[in-house]
């Protein structure tokens, strides 16, 4: 048995590089992090099925291969989802999504598109995690506890104690949401919480547009609660909120959003305040960096004539398994794949231990990025790209690797093009 | 493979070469020695008449990393409306033009005979990101100047009197861990001091926390680029950017350098004076002499051309304040990893606003009044100032006196009267803006191998048409290669290439890494290990390609 410390995460999007990993002949198990997931996810058997399956019958990664090309040449409305693969993976996705005019978009985007629709209408004032441990003084959380998605977040970045906040004190405030037993536990005597006085669920459109009114001056005295809110945000330093958009219950999340970031700028008009919208778990910030560098545009976005054609409502993978007659689904972080219902193919590549009903037309087993291969993911503040390494050859080739090699059997089929002197 | 190019006129000013006629040779990547009689080379290309030029390099153009990834989002309206179709090639497809997609972005570049364009503002916690986008830029060389001077542990070594040695240490171990070319200060302290609620910070003002003044900030930086031995002088970006008057804090700048070399980007936005009714004027005339008489010292213009834009900049602090005149008005701020921050707002320069107009006059003022073109550099501050796809049309304004009069003309009346520009003769010669654009870019970045046609150069080169407008000469090369391969032909794409990212090394005390880790763990929650770019990692493991340090001392 060998022991493999500071093993990086790449599951939920929050970077945690001090996971321990113990190897032996059977396979790796994590040490106990206190992460669920990344408890759960790091556990692989060495044995495990490595070949690939047509309709369920077991055949040679080449035959597969050439079938995925064969079926992706001639689909008239692909869709390439799931997309929960490293940087090379997405890029290598996005090849071949020009290539074949399809349309590309990740499992866990809505969170990130109540966000995205507000930054790219209104913009937004930001932060990123190591600025909110060592900055911020007032923590307001706004919505459910994001700890539900990012299982360590508090540990990590709120409970050590800041370094340039004077006397080192520093609040949290849940503002429609309750705290979670571990969040209490690890955040100790710092927890308040407001807006649950008389509704266990309260409308949070309502809660915030309270708070703006309170910062604006105009608050009722009935509301004397919101108005102190308002007062210490005001008075803070540096305050910090924190949300998790795909977290939010009921009608046009994003207005919520975009109300906070609107509350954000208020308050950072005279002191410091910056929002942390947090989403992403499988590499999905990645996954939208990829697509706007490469594409200008973020996820849901298709290929028109080889033209990248962005439409947000349009190109939600839900939506477009709908008209799909081909669906190139990847997952590689996870042996989950969600439920969909499509009248098309799918072709699916995924880890081998993945359980799925029906049996895909093609399944073609990856690896996992952090485990089988090296591979970058973005954490989920946006900015910090992490590279995660290999600890195990089970003899799984990554996303990158199938789709280059469908991409060659592409062209190789298509030698009747014009080569244009290239 | 031998390509000989015949009989062009070669404008190659680093060996000496300002338009005479002569067969170039290219073998495999490399420029090659004349093979003499009885050579037979697989190609040959009738270039009598033709002017040919190294590949241009542009020293500063913001291409990639966070920063422009969030401006392509902001800009989503560009992006619908300019949208293109791959090349036959396989690249080319994208869109945008002020933030254009990585394969756009190699596309326009060679198109327009550049072959490397480096990022100025490249964050050490952002810079694997950048490597990832300058990995996906196809065609053109690049590299990252690392940012320096608003992070809390430099700022640490500074307040704690840590010493020059362990300052040059903890830069060198930063440019190895982040693979960067060179060292940029953006705003020094400026942006740091933002976290803490200043809004301004002059030259000489103790930053809030630190107590470290932007002076402190810059000659220690200086010094350490120097001592180090970096190519590249430190890449500064100074206080004040925007701000009415603030030639005058540039003007200290260049004394706070005091002998040391420094390059000051961007300086058009640093070179406005308070004179007028509006308070506004230009300060050219004054800082154009001081940089005359400073030869340690280079600049980039960061020119302004007219129409819709964005832009991007880790000076958190200026952009926050020119955040009111967005347009469309939308903006976004960040701060990031104790580490630095990013701004991104978009603007709309018009020939009919005083400001704008006068903006545009003060660079082209700059162009004309700093006689040096060794130590003078072609850049729009791509986005800032404008897309770099305006180069053509700006060198046409300093090559054309008649053109620049007639559109000086057509700016508000009343910027004229606030510039020397009408009243200046000069027009840049073919060869000076060989320098300007070829050899000196080389020179200043170190890259011995790019920016001439000396044999062993890398190959690559650019073909122009001789024509007296020379918008159309400079926008639509007849051939350009990269690395001996002919990648445009009339101005379209035709096969693919890669370009390589420059990288320095200087060495350093280990010592450094035990204060750097603890940094590390208890501030940004990440390990040496998981923060560390590794050579694989670079161009899909192609690794970077080196440039030689050589250690200085302080006379």
């Amino acid at each position: 048995m060998t022991f493999h410390p500071e093993i990086l995460c790449p599951f939920c999007g929050l970077g945690c590089g001090d996971i321990g990993i113990d190897r032996d002949d059977s396979g790796i198990a994590p040490r106990p992090s206190g992460c669920p997931q990344a408890d759960r996810l790091f556990r692989r058997p060495m044995a495990v099925a490595t070949d690939a399956r047509m309709a369920g019958t077991p055949v040679a990664m080449d035959r597969a291969i050439a079938e995925a090309a064969r079926l992706l040449g001639a689909a008239r409305a692909p869709l390439i989802a799931g997309l929960a693969t490293d940087v090379e993976g997405v890029l290598a996705a996005l090849t071949l999504a020009a290539r074949i005019g399809a349309t590309v978009d990740h499992e866990r985007s809505d969170a990130l598109f109540r966000n995205l629709a507000v930054l790219r209408r209104f913009g937004w004032s930001v932060t990123t995690l190591a600025e909110l441990r060592n900055r911020c003084d007032l923590v307001l959380v706004v919505g459910p506890d994001p700890a539900a998605a990012f299982p360590r977040l508090w540990e990590r970045w709120v409970a050590p104690a800041p370094a340039f906040v004077p006397g080192g004190g520093r609040s949290v405030v849940f503002l429609g949401g309750k705290p979670l037993p571990e969040t209490v536990q690890c955040l100790a005597g710092q927890i308040e919480t407001q807006g649950m006085e008389t509704d266990p669920q309260p409308d949070l459109a309502t809660l915030v547009t309270r708070l703006r009114t309170a910062l604006a001056g105009r608050t009722a005295s009935s509301d004397a609660r919101m108005a102190e809110l308002a007062a210490r945000l005001r008075a803070a330093r540096y305050a910090v909120v924190v949300w998790a958009a795909g977290l939010f219950n009921g009608p046009q999340p994003d207005l919520i959003v975009e109300a906070l970031a609107r509350l954000v700028r208020t308050v950072d008009g005279t002191t410091r305040c910056a929002g942390l919208p947090l989403s992403g778990a499988d590499n999905l910030i990645g996954a939208n960096q990829a697509c706007t560098w490469r594409t200008g545009f973020p996820l849901r976005t298709g290929f028109d004539a080889g033209a990248p054609l962005h439409d947000p409502d349009r190109f939600d993978w839900r939506a477009r398994l709908r008209d799909a007659d081909v669906t190139l689904w990847i997952s590689a972080f996870r042996p989950e794949v969600p439920e969909f219902g499509t009248s098309g193919s799918v072709i699916m590549l995924a880890p081998p231990e993945t359980a799925i009903a029906p049996e895909p037309a093609l399944f073609i087993p990856v690896g996992t990025p952090g485990i089988d291969h090296a591979g970058d993911v973005f954490r989920a503040d946006s900015v910090v790209a992490l590279h995660a390494g290999a600890l195990i050859d089970r003899g799984l080739p990554s996303v990158a690797d199938v789709i280059g090699r469908m991409l060659a059997a592409l062209e190789q089929s298509a030698d009747t093009r014009e080569k244009a002197g290239c | 493979m031998l390509t000989k190019l015949a009989g062009g006129r070669l404008f190659d000013p680093a060996n000496g070469r300002h338009g005479e006629v002569a067969d170039l040779w290219l073998r495999d990547d490399r420029i090659a020695a004349d093979p003499g009689p009885g050579a037979a080379p697989d190609a040959t290309y009738d270039l009598t008449g033709k002017v040919v030029m190294a590949g241009a390099i542009d020293i500063h153009s913001h291409i990639a990393g966070g920063k422009v990834n969030l401006a392509r989002l902001l800009m989503g309206e560009e992006h619908e409306h300019h949208r293109f179709a791959g090349s036959a090639c396989g690249c080319g497809g994208g869109s945008g033009l002020a933030t254009p997609s990585t394969h756009t972005t190699g596309a326009r570049y060679i198109e327009m005979g550049f072959t490397a364009a480096f990022e100025p503002a490249m964050l050490g916690s952002n810079a694997r990101h950048a490597h990832m986008e300058m990995g996906d830029i196809p065609y053109i060389d690049t590299g990252g100047y690392l940012v320096l001077g608003s992070d809390d542990f430099l700022l640490d070594l500074i307040a704690t009197n840590a010493g020059q040695a362990a300052i040059n240490d903890y830069v060198a171990w930063m440019l190895t861990a982040t693979q960067s070319l060179a060292v940029k200060v953006v705003n020094p302290g400026g942006i740091n001091a933002f976290k803490f609620n200043a809004r301004s910070l002059d030259l000489d003002e103790p930053g809030p926390y630190y107590g470290v003044t932007p002076r402190s900030v810059l000659t220690v930086l200086a010094r350490a680029v120097y001592e180090l031995g970096l190519p590249h002088p430190l890449h500064v970006h100074g206080c004040n950017l925007g701000v009415p008057g603030n030639v005058a804090t540039t003007l200290d700048t260049i004394q706070a350098a005091s002998g040391l070399p420094m390059h000051m980007t961007h300086i058009q936005f640093h070179s406005y004076d308070t004179e007028g009714d509006r308070k506004f004027s230009s300060g050219a005339a004054a800082l154009a002499e001081a940089v005359n008489r400073t030869p340690t010292l280079s600049v980039d213009i960061g020119q302004v051309m007219f129409g819709q834009t964005v832009t991007a900049s880790a000076d958190t602090m200026a952009q926050r304040r020119t955040a009111p005149l967005a347009h469309p008005r939308k903006w976004l701020a960040m701060d990031i990893e104790c580490d630095a921050g990013c701004g991104v707002v978009p603007f709309r320069y018009r020939d009919n606003s005083y400001v704008n107009a006068l903006q545009w006059a003060i660079g082209l003022e700059l162009f004309l009044l700093l006689d040096d073109p060794w130590r003078v550099f072609l850049t729009t501050d791509h986005p800032n100032g404008a897309p770099f796809t305006f180069y053509p049309e700006l060198i046409r304004l300093l090559m054309d006196r008649d053109y620049r009069l007639a559109k000086l003309a057509e700016i508000h009346p009343d910027a004229p009267a606030h510039t020397t520009l009408g009243s200046i003769t000069r027009e840049y010669t073919l060869a000076e803006i060989a320098v300007m654009t070829r050899a000196a870019p080389s020179r200043i970045l170190g890259l011995a191998d790019r920016g001439h046609l000396a044999p062993g150069a890398s190959a690559d080169v650019t073909v122009y048409t001789d024509r007296p407008d020379r918008r159309a000469m400079f926008e639509r090369p007849d051939l350009v290669f990269k690395s001996g391969r002919l990648v445009v032909r009339d101005g379209t794409l035709v096969a693919m290439a890669q370009g390589c990212t420059h990288v320095v090394r200087p060495g350093f005390d280990d010592l450094i890494e035990r204060r750097i880790a603890r940094h590390f763990d208890e501030r940004l929650g990440l390990s040496l290990k998981h923060f560390r770019i590794r050579d694989e990692e670079i161009r899909h493991g192609a690794g970077p390609l080196l440039h030689p340090c050589r250690r200085r001392e302080v006379p």
